[in-house]
Order: C-alpha cells, then structure tokens, then sequence
C-alpha cells in the first residue's frame, strides 16, 4: 500500500468496484434463492403445517422424499422424463441447427419472409394449436405414447431456431466468408466455423430445450396421461390433489425433486458457456 | 442466387419446412377455419360465418382481456430485457463465485409455473406473509397483492420476472461470446468499462436482445398459467396443478387473453369462438412483430448487410 | 422458395378437411340411438377402463369400489385411471379412444356432456333394465341430466350447510346457530372482534364472493333464488336474487369492504389446514360434508357444529334446503364396451353396499335413498346434518347449461362487483347478467 502508492487509487477503486459487483451479486442471488428456499421447507413440513402462515417447519420431515417415492413411480416417470428430454434436445439440434444457419448466414430471396414465420409459429396460443393436432394424433394412433411429443423437435422448433438464428448472427460474417475463401462448401462453414464458434449459443439453446421438455406439464399432460406408464415427473404433482385436498408437504417435495436433475445438469452445462469464451479468443 | 446455392439453402431447411407445414401450418388453418364455424369440440364444426367475430364485438370480458394482456406485453417486454441485460451484465463482470451466482439466478426458472406462482403467493401473503411482516416492522402497510385488482398483475409481473433466469442466462452467454480482441482494442483506445459495454456490447448482443423482446412478447400473449394460479390461491382454491375455478380474479384483473380464450373453448365449449380469438391474436401480434422485427433489424443491423 | 408457404397451406388444409371428415365418422358411436348394448355375460371375460380425476388415497378407494364389480362378474378386469381431469375426457372422445367409463368432478359440464352427445343417452338401458330412479333424490338427479336427457349417473355426493365454531357463538352468548339470515347477520356481528387498530380479527361471516364456498350456486337455494324463468332463459332479475345480494351487502358493510378484503387476503387455503375455519377466524361458513373429516384430521382442537344454513325472516319453509354436486359417471361416446360400461356404472351407482362403503371410504353423502338409509353408513353427529338435508327432499342441484359455468361466473362476477359497490342498481344489473348469460347461450346453439 504504501510503497506503491502511484497505483493506489487504481487498486482502490479496482477494490471498490470488486466489492460492488459482489454484493450486487450475492444480493441477486439471495433475492433468486429465498423463494426456492421456501419449497424446501414447506416439503419437509408436516401435512397440517403445509401452505399456512408459518413457514418455519414446527418438524422436520425428511421422511417426505421418501414418501412420494411410495405414493408414486417416479423412478417410471423421471426415466420418462429423460427420454423425453433427451431425444426432443437431440432432435431439436439435428433440425435447427442447419435451418437457423441458412436464415443467419446463407443470403437467399424470400429469407425475411421465412424468418417472419418461424417468429409467427410461436404466436399461436397453444391452448388451441393443441386441438387439431391432437386430433390428427389420435388419428394415427399415437396418443398415450411419447412421439406427439418428440417428434416436432425433429423437423421444426420455432423457439429453438429463432434463438440459434440470433446467436449465429452475433458472429462477424467475415468467418464465415473467410471460411467460403478457403474452399469450404456451406456444410463445412456451418460445421467447422460457425457450430464451434456458436458453442455457447448451441449449449444455451440446447439446455432450453431441455429443461422447457423437462417441465413441460401441458403436452404429457394431453398426450401421456392416460398411460401411468408413460407419465413424465411434471405429471407427478397431480398424485397429490384430491377431490377436496392438496397434500402442499408432498407436492413440493416432488417438485425439488423434479428440479434436481435439470439442477444438476445445469451446473455441469454452463461451464461451455465459459469454454465458448476462451475458444472464441483463441479463434481470433 | 445459383441453383446450388438454392438447393444447399432446401436441404438445410428441409425438415423445418416439414415441420412447419405439420405444426404450425395446419394448426393455423384449422383455427382459421374453425373461427368461422360452431363447434364444441365433440359434433362436426357447424359453418356460422362472421358470427363468432361479431359476438367478440359485445364481449365486455375479451375488451377486458385484451386490456390485461396489453399491460404484460408493454410491463414484461420492457422489465424482463432490462432486467436479463442487467443480472448478465453484473455476472458477466464477477470474478469469482460466477458459477454459484449464475445457478442461483437461473433456479426459479427451473421450478414448474405452477410452485413458482404459488411460492410468490405465499411469500407476498397480507399479514401474516414474511415480506408483510417485514414491511410491518418499518411500520409500512402493504398492498394485498394477488387479492387487489390493482396489484395482481404487478404480482404476477413479478413473479415472470423472477423465472427470467433463461433469458439472462442467453443474454449472458451472448456477452461472454462477443470476440475478446473487440474489447482488448478498445480497451487499447482507453476506453472504460461503461464505454466498452455501451459500444461493445451492446451492438454485438443486440440480435440476441431482439430475441429477448420478441420472446417476451409472446410470453406475455401467451401468459396463462400464472394467471390462473394467481387467481386461484387468492381466492383460496389453489390446488397443486392449477385450479381454474376463479378465472380472472380479483374482478377479473388477472384474466388475461389466452385464460378468456381458454374459458370460452374449454370451460364453456365453444371451440368456435376461442379459435377467432386466437385467430385474431396471431393476426395482430404477427403483424406486430413483423413491424418490430423491421424496424430493429433496420436500426441494429446495418452491418449484417443483408 | 416463395411458393413453399402456399404448398404449406394447401398441404395442410386437405390434412384439415381429413380431419373433420374423421370428426364426422366418428359420430355414428358404437350402438347409441339404435337401442342399448346388450350387458356381458355372467362369465364373460372382458375388460373395462375407467378414468377418473381422483389420486392417492381416494383413488384407492374407488379402485377398492370398482373391483367389487368382480362379484358380479368375475371374470371382469378393470382398469382405473386417475388424474383424469375433463379437459382429457374430451380429447379422448374427440380423438376416438375415451375409456369405457368416465368420471367427472365437475357436474358443471353436465349440459355440454348430454347435449353434445359426449356421453351417450343412458335411457335405454334405464328402461331395458327396469331401473327406479326414484331411489336417487331428486336433487341429485337434476344434475345429472340436462333437457330430459339422462346422460350420466351420480356417484357420491357433496352436500353444503352451515358450520359454525361452538366456542365462538358461547363467548358471544349465542347457544344454538341461527335458523333465519336476520340471526345470521346478528351473529356474525356478535362474534366478529376487531384489533385495537380497528383491523379485523375474527369475522363472524364472511360474506365475500368467491371465498372458499361462498359461490352463488350454493347461496341461491337458501333464498329460494332460482337459475330460470319458466322458458328457459336467464332468470336471475328477481327478488329472490337481490334479497341474497342485500344480505350479502349488509354484512360487507358491517364490516367495510376494504378492512373486509384485507382480512380475507390473508386468510390460508381451502384446501390446507390453514383455512380460516379450522384456525377459529372465521365463527360461521357455509361449506360441504367432507370438511367434516378434514377438520376431525387437521383441527381436532376446533369445536364446531353443523346445520341447516339459514334462510330468509319471511320463507321458513325454505329451512332444510341445500345445495348439492357430486361426482357423476357416463359412459363416453365411442366407448368399446358400452354394455359393459353400463353394468359397472349401475353398480357403482345403484348397489346399497357398494355406495356405502364408497361413502364412508371418501367421507361423502351416497346418493341414493336405500344407501342414506343404510346403517352400515358411518355417521357422526356433524355428518348428520348433511344425511337429514340429503333426504329432506329440499335439496336443489347444481344449475345446468350448455355453457360450462358461465353463468356462474357471470353472477360471481356481478357479485364480486356488487360487494365492492359498484353496481347502483340491483335488478337493473342482474337484467344485464341475464342478458349476457342469454347471449352465451344462444351463441352455443342448444
């Protein structure tokens, strides 16, 4: 401190602004936890203490982890779960990847328009795009089964290539153009320059698409939920509600247990994000 | 355009385009279709002509959706992209616990809809809730929340808000992934953090920032479950997988466009008039969106060169 | 490239018109209209599905209530499905693979289930087997029909009445609960005590709509408010209405309604064990049998009564009555078994034992004479009340319409308006109601 002291004030206010990044950083982090905090408790709460004013549990009921795992199947329900998350993320990959690269990186008449649809496809509520394709599931006898479920992120997720559109677009073109300099056909730009440049984008969008699958309630919902054998976890919450009851303890002890995979997974994936950095700077 | 650059451009968008004919197409002109007609969803659709379009004139209720909804549209389009921008732009600047912090931001979005609603219900809870309790001690009284029309869809804003966890988490990765040798230039130039964000940052995430309002947009037309949640715990009938007893309480405050159309189509079996409803959404918000997407790209993207 | 949209649209509309003309097939059913299918033989293998919207242990229950169908035949094999709610029961039917039987909570529905044809006549086969609907209550047979067409049978029912906290009403001197809605008010008065800041600390009544089952179809019986005129349309622009809608005014009131609402917003779930009732804020509630069980489970501290609820100065002849819902079973268009389906519905709804032994699994009133009767049926003192007012004959079901709960909601809304004074003139409102409710109607077409 004191024999440096030219660079003082720069280590002050390095100092400074360390200390209010943080606490701006813990304070978000509370402010996000808290709530989360609050499902805890009230799943280790007694039946009676469950969804009252008093949130502090009066007894703690570890107990309940385990009770929901003998009122429901869940080890059924997560396999269901994965598969369902799994094969719709490797699906959405295989079918969006190439179509969000033409609409960010290819130039062709009528490419705007395109664009504009894919954002429309979203715009229709799925309360009722659920009507007729449920019928035409039925029609071909799919229902109670996974594949009306998966089956879209195979040929088209609106959602999914509009995000990896927008990602590709934050990579200079000049990659791109360099890479078509050197030989490259569009295939190999889009595998060898703009996939691996994208990688934070692709693992983001990828992680969405699972855990928008993982939490997915309204589609296993229609289309699984006559078959108890291929409920998925999120289906899991209606084990808990009777016709004048709601067991509140249970119910949010399945739910932390629901958010523990996508949790865990999520820990383990953000580190590409970081990854993505450092590849981008050696790139360069 | 040469006829292989065409043919490279069809490969890649084949099985979009297959899907979108599937998914979306059909979809789109069943609704259409099904708008002009009379259907409760069992007996063949009986044709009405414009008759569901006219009764929508007189439906006091969809006027009161359509105000609700525009309310999340304007509230949740801008806090929700200001508040993802600002929680990256934070995390992107931590040095350590980056990982502890981002996950911790990111968890709301992962509990289902359905708890996270209910989980604000409680903590917001008049009287006996912890942050009434808090205000109390500060000898503030404060508003009731999901039980006062004046507040519900502040609270349920707020709720959305705390599950933005995903888009922060994507404006995020689009900082980190802006090119280092950008900010190592300007940093050359002797420009400060604050200069470095607002003219690196900024431009190079902003095809991303589009996104985020464009999603928030459709969030906010589609804002559905948390609606219904809300109404039902504050009335008292919250179940765990989402009541639909009290649609749109407190007096109707909290109906917003998609909970109507849900009422008519599914609680009251017109089909019919629930797919001119969403035939009118998609027309207006498309166009919209077509209309932003425009003028932002023409705004942002002059460098893209399209 | 710009000719792809339209191939989209083209493609798509002819899958469109595929599906309608799939609708349309589909609509012939399997043997309705054209008489009754003919019941399984005694020792006929067969299978049946049944959805339901029950879980956990009350699924059990009726699990426990559909394999006694064994005894009859024995060689039957069911398959119970829970968490069934009738947004799936529909989509099922729409998509041509409902279960053979359907339950349904929400009696609501009923008009749209009969007139829709989504659950099929059953008057056939009430007439081929010679069955005596006079043995369910005729409350009870009014929701489960709409028009004269039989489409459902009941299974279990909820009876509403008036409970109240004995200790509340002894401090405030009240010995006996309140026969007439003058006594009611004067009671609710009575034990309604406020905080030094004025705030409210327990209310005697509270008035508010919807809260918990405040709900205009279960208040409507006990002012003799009725759902129609005599043609059928709208009929809610009487005295009978607006005498219900004065009450309810009066008490909000008493109590104002801003202090009221603060009170309310913090009171606990109806489906925890922190409702009002059981943590002793709220003296009196109008509300259903099964509250019984829930506060014997969960407040067992709580010392309360159940009664009649009281009705108006000038119509004691009303006193007795009560509303009354429950669970109702059909068998679903396009059902595989119809015959069969039907075997097990007139068990579940007809067989003494069966229904008593549902009834005391899941804490519900049977729904029919000999099963009320039984005395094999569990009764306590506070349960009681709801058997006396489900065979008292004054029972009024739920209103039916084509419309879901439209109407409903158009009367809980006018009221919720109402309570806040915004409405300056009662029947002029309730005209309005009509009107709209009317139009909904008519939108529907039936």
């Amino acid at each position: 401190m004191t024999a440096a002291s030219g660079r003082a004030p720069r280590d002050w206010r390095g100092a400074l602004d360390w200390v209010a990044v943080h606490s701006i950083g813990i304070a978000l982090g509370l402010m996000f936890t808290l709530p989360i905090v609050f499902v805890l408790l009230t799943a280790v709460m007694p039946d009676e203490q469950a969804f009252t004013a008093d949130l502090w549990p009066r007894e703690w009921r570890w107990g309940n982890f385990v009770e929901v795992f003998e009122r429901a199947p869940l080890l059924t329900y997560l396999g269901n779960s994965m598969l369902y998350a799994l094969l719709a993320t490797a699906g959405m990959l295989l079918s969006s990847i190439p179509a969000a690269y033409a609409l960010a990186k290819l130039r062709w008449r009528g490419r705007d328009a395109v664009f504009l649809l894919v954002v429309g496809a979203m715009m229709l509520p799925p309360q009722v795009v659920a009507v007729p394709l449920y019928d035409a599931w039925s029609g071909l006898g799919l229902t109670g089964t996974l594949w009306p479920l998966v089956v879209p992120y195979f040929l088209f997720d609106a959602f999914s290539v509009f995000l990896l559109r927008q990602f590709m677009l934050t990579i200079p073109q000049s990659y791109v153009d360099a890479a078509r300099v050197d030989g490259c056909t569009e295939f190999q730009a889009m595998l060898r320059v703009v996939v691996p440049m994208a990688r934070p984008g692709i693992a983001a969008t990828a992680l969405f698409c699972f855990l928008y699958t993982w939490n997915d309630y309204f589609g296993p919902l229609l289309y699984t939920s006559e078959r108890p054998d291929e409920w998925t976890l999120s289906l899991a919450l209606s084990s808990f509600k009777g016709m004048h009851h709601v067991q509140w303890n249970l119910a949010m002890a399945v739910t932390l247990l629901t958010m523990l995979p996508a949790v865990v997974l999520f820990v383990l994936a953000q580190r590409s994000f970081v990854r993505g950095i450092t590849f981008t700077g050696v790139k360069g | 355009m040469t006829a292989r650059r065409r043919l490279t451009v069809l490969a890649l968008l084949a099985p979009a385009v297959l899907g979108f004919a599937a998914f979306f197409g059909y979809p789109l002109v069943a609704t259409v279709v099904f708008s002009f007609t009379r259907y409760d969803l069992i007996n063949p659709p009986e044709w009405i002509g414009l008759a569901n379009y006219e009764y929508m004139l007189g439906d006091e209720l969809f006027a009161r959706a359509v105000g609700n909804t525009l309310w999340f549209v304007v509230v949740l389009t801008a806090t929700r992209v200001v508040f993802a921008l600002g929680v990256a732009s934070v995390i992107a600047r931590l040095k350590s616990g980056v990982g502890l912090v981002r996950t911790l931001c990111y968890l709301p979005s992962l509990a289902p809809p359905v708890a996270a609603t209910l989980v604000f219900f409680l903590v917001l809870r008049p009287n006996e809730g912890p942050v009434d309790t808090f205000l109390g001690w500060l000898g503030v009284q404060g508003p009731l929340w999901f039980a006062d029309p004046a507040w519900a869809k502040p609270g349920i804003a707020a709720v959305v808000l705390w599950v933005s966890g995903d888009l922060m988490i994507i404006v995020l990765a689009a900082i980190l992934d802006v090119p280092r040798e950008q900010y190592e230039a300007a940093e050359l130039d002797g420009a400060g953090p604050l200069r470095r964000w607002w003219h690196i940052t900024l431009p190079s995430i902003s095809p991303v920032l589009l996104f985020g309002v464009v999603n928030s947009i459709i969030l906010a037309l589609q804002l559905f479950t948390q609606a219904v949640v809300a109404g039902s715990a504050a009335s008292g009938s919250a179940d765990v997988t989402g009541s639909t007893k009290d649609l749109g309480f407190p007096e109707n405050s909290t109906l917003t466009f998609p909970v109507w159309l849900y009422a008519q189509g599914f609680r009251y079996f017109d089909m019919g008039y629930a797919a001119a409803m969403a035939t009118v959404l998609f027309a207006v918000s498309f166009l919209a969106t077509a209309l932003l997407v425009q003028r932002m790209r023409r705004a942002t993207h002059q460098e893209e060169g399209a | 490239m710009r000719s792809l949209p339209r191939a989209a649209a083209v493609s798509s509309a002819v899958a469109l018109a595929a599906s309608l003309a799939a609708c349309a097939a589909g609509s012939g059913g399997s043997g309705q209209g054209s008489g009754p299918a003919a019941a399984p033989a005694r020792d006929a293998e067969f299978s049946l599905t049944v959805w339901s919207n029950y879980s956990g242990r009350e699924q059990d229950e009726v699990t426990k209530a559909l394999e006694s169908f064994k005894e009859k035949f024995p060689n039957a094999v069911i398959e119970h499905q829970g968490s069934q709610d009738d947004d799936k029961i529909t989509a099922g039917i729409r998509g041509g693979n409902p279960p053979d039987v359907a339950l349904s909570f929400t009696t609501d529905n009923i008009g749209q289930f009969c007139s829709s044809g989504a659950f099929q006549p059953l008057k056939p086969y009430l007439d081929r087997d010679g069955v005596d609907l006079g043995q369910i209550p005729d409350a009870v047979r009014s929701y489960t029909e709409y028009k004269g067409n039989r489409c459902a049978m009941p299974m279990l029912s909820d009876v509403y009445g008036l409970y109240y906290n004995k200790e509340l009403l002894a401090a405030a001197g009240i010995t006996a609960p309140p026969r007439t809605t003058s006594e009611l008010l004067d009671f609710a008065k009575r034990t309604t005590r406020r905080a030094a800041d004025g705030s409210l600390e327990v209310v005697g009544f509270l008035p508010s709509m919807p809260f918990y089952a405040n709900r205009p179809q279960i208040w409507a019986p006990h002012f003799g408010a009725e759902w129609e005129t005599a043609d059928g349309r709208s009929g809610l622009a009487t005295p009978e209405w607006a005498a219900m809608l004065e009450f309810q005014k009066r008490l909000v009131d008493f109590y104002g309604h801003d202090a009221l609402e603060r009170f309310r917003a913090g009171l606990g779930q109806e489906y925890s064990a922190d409702h009002a009732f059981h943590r002793q804020k709220i003296a009196m509630m109008v509300d259903g049998e099964y509250r019984t069980a829930f506060l014997a489970d969960q407040a067992p501290e709580v010392e309360f009564g159940t009664a009649p609820f009281p009705v108006p100065d000038d119509r004691p002849d009303l006193y007795g009555t009560g509303f009354t819902t429950g669970t109702i079973m059909g068998i679903p268009k396009g059902a595989g078994n119809p015959g069969a389906a039907w075997e097990l519905i007139k068990h579940l709804a007809l067989d003494t034992d069966t229904v008593v032994e549902l009834a005391n699994g899941i804490k519900n009133i049977p729904s029919t004479k000999a099963a009320l009767a039984d005395p094999g049926l569990e009764v306590d003192e506070n349960f009681r009340t709801f058997v006396d007012l489900a065979t008292s004959g004054k029972l009024r079901g739920n209103p039916v319409t084509p419309i879901g709960d439209a109407h409903i909601k158009a009367v809980g809304d006018f009221a919720t308006a109402w309570q806040a004074g915004q409405v300056p003139d009662v029947l002029a409102g309730l005209r309005e109601v009509d009107r709209r409710v009317d139009e909904q109607i008519a939108k529907s077409g039936k």
